[in-house]
């Protein structure tokens, strides 16, 4: 059963000091959350006693602040970062889009990154072979999957990106403002594909800013704000997809 | 202690399950590098051979020194070049794997081993240029060539270590990429590269017996130049292979969790 369970968990990292001859203040880290102590000893408090827990079909959209643990947070989920106490439970396969970039090879055609791409999900060369074509079709790349990807704009690339995210179906996805890149049809079929997600008993994170982006498509919002949960309410349902699900 | 060991064998033996990914995103290295380029690869060739004939014309010893010295100097530029390269190319190596380090899940020793691939295959050019060095220059096919072989292998066991040491010096102390990039370059003329030792009692004696890539470029030269087992290099380079290993596995197992907030 696909869920997600966080537990008063808490991200607490220290600043290193690090041996550089240039001056301290250049050496803060980029990170959000809330700093703390002094001289050498301080340290970034960047989630702080969050819990929630997240079941099959859940979308949850995340807002606050810049700087107010959404990122991090999604980076907890995945994996990427350890938390320093509490305890995260999940259960189901995780895929994560954070930076469209991130994997592609500037000189690489698109199809060549779907297959590193693959690879670095892990991927088997089966299933990269067999999801290849779904790709290219769902990203409306056409000619264009042949060409170097430093000659694809910025919503071709989050066009590929979403494609290759989704194509192995995660039981979880993880996405971070990613979505603005895309034009406006394609934002639409990126919908409906995290509709179908969410209904095959998937759980969608999502951090954005947009609250036209959350309110369509959130079911939950989760509001942070200083590393710490300020409130976790269900986004209302839209009147016309309220009228659309009713019998 | 003995979690620390484990953490570090996690992430190595989860790297080794990924290796298809290390190994095509260091072939995309290398294809990137010299996209666009008539030769493409190829110029890593000729880059040796330029310097390799270089150095054997400008500092070829007159007389009986003279023979044997161009097989000295294939030998020893491209075990230098090997080392010199895997070291200044690790410590910016988490830096540079920012964005993947930051977005993906993949572990720490990817990033090693991807580097290592890399280097191996640029080096691989080297080999096939000291080669054809090697046959001009005409010292005799031996089996103590084998020897040299192990040398090379042992310091190719090495490199994964060497690169995640000089890796986390380089993302606790950023300033080191600049310091190891000019030891390295001044290093060269502190190694028996291209002068030859022979006992003299000078400032050569000291860059010699006390610098561990001497004995790096020991375990490759003396069996192909002198036909005999080097024993003493062998237990220095095999001794110090263990030292960066063990310090290798400490680094990895007690901050690969600490990466992403030091780059």
């Amino acid at each position: 059963m696909v869920s997600i369970k966080l537990d008063n968990v808490s991200l607490i990292y220290k600043l290193h000091e690090k041996l550089t001859l240039s001056a301290p203040d250049r050496r803060l880290g980029a990170t959000g959350g809330r700093i703390e102590g002094s001289g050498r000893k301080q340290f970034v408090q960047a989630l702080d006693g969050v819990g929630f827990e997240l079941k099959a079909g859940d979308r949850l959209g995340l807002v606050g602040p810049n700087g107010a643990g959404k990122t991090t947070l999604l980076k907890v989920l995945y994996g990427i970062y350890e938390p320093s106490g509490g305890s995260v439970a999940i259960e189901g396969k995780v895929d994560a889009l954070f930076n469209i970039n991130i994997g592609f090879r500037r000189e690489a055609t698109g199809r060549r990154n779907i297959v590193l791409r693959g690879l670095i999900n892990g991927w088997s060369e089966a299933e990269i072979e067999e999801k290849m074509e779904g790709i290219i079709a769902f990203s409306e790349l056409g000619d264009f999957i042949d060409l170097p990807f430093k000659a694809y704009s910025q919503g071709m690339a989050a066009r590929l990106a979403f494609s290759v995210a989704t194509a192995l179906d995660p039981e979880i996805l993880l996405m971070d403002e990613w979505i603005g890149a895309g034009d406006a049809s394609f934002q639409e079929k990126a919908k409906k594909r995290m509709d179908e997600l969410a209904e095959k008993a998937g759980i969608i994170v999502l951090a954005s800013h947009s609250e036209s982006l959350i309110q369509s498509v959130c079911t939950k919002r989760l509001t942070l704000k200083g590393g710490r949960v300020e409130s976790l309410t269900a986004v209302p349902v839209k009147p016309a997809e309220a009228a659309s699900a009713s019998p | 202690m003995i979690s620390v060991l484990n953490s570090a064998l996690d992430d190595i033996s989860r790297t080794m399950k990924l290796r298809r990914v290390w190994i095509a995103l260091a072939h995309e290295d290398i294809g990137d590098q010299h996209r666009r380029t008539t030769l493409g690869p190829l110029w890593l060739l000729v880059n040796y051979l330029a310097f390799a004939g270089t150095f054997v014309f400008v500092f070829q010893p007159i007389g009986k020194d003279a023979a044997g010295y161009g097989a000295y100097v294939a030998i020893g530029l491209m075990v230098w070049f090997y080392l010199m390269e895997i070291i200044s190319l690790s410590v910016p190596l988490f830096k540079r794997e920012e964005s993947f380090i930051e977005g993906t899940t993949l572990p720490l020793f990817v990033y090693v081993m991807r580097l290592t691939v890399q280097s191996v295959i640029r080096a691989g050019y080297a080999v096939v240029g000291c080669i054809i060095i090697l046959l001009i220059s005409g010292p005799s096919l031996t089996p103590a060539w084998l020897w040299s072989l192990a040398g090379l292998l042992l310091i190719l066991l090495t490199t994964p270590a060497l690169i995640t040491v000089f890796a986390f010096l380089g993302a606790f102390f950023p300033d080191s990429e600049f310091i190891v990039g000019n030891l390295m370059r001044v290093g060269m003329f502190f190694t028996p590269v291209f002068w030859v030792y022979n006992g003299q009692d000078a400032i050569q004696r000291y860059s010699y017996l006390w610098n561990p890539f001497s004995y790096f470029l020991d375990v490759a030269r003396i069996p192909i130049l002198g036909g005999e087992f080097p024993s003493n290099a062998f237990a220095i380079t095999g001794a110090t292979a263990l030292v960066t290993w063990t310090i290798a596995l400490l680094l990895l197992g007690s901050y690969r969790r600490q990466v992403v907030f030091l780059i």
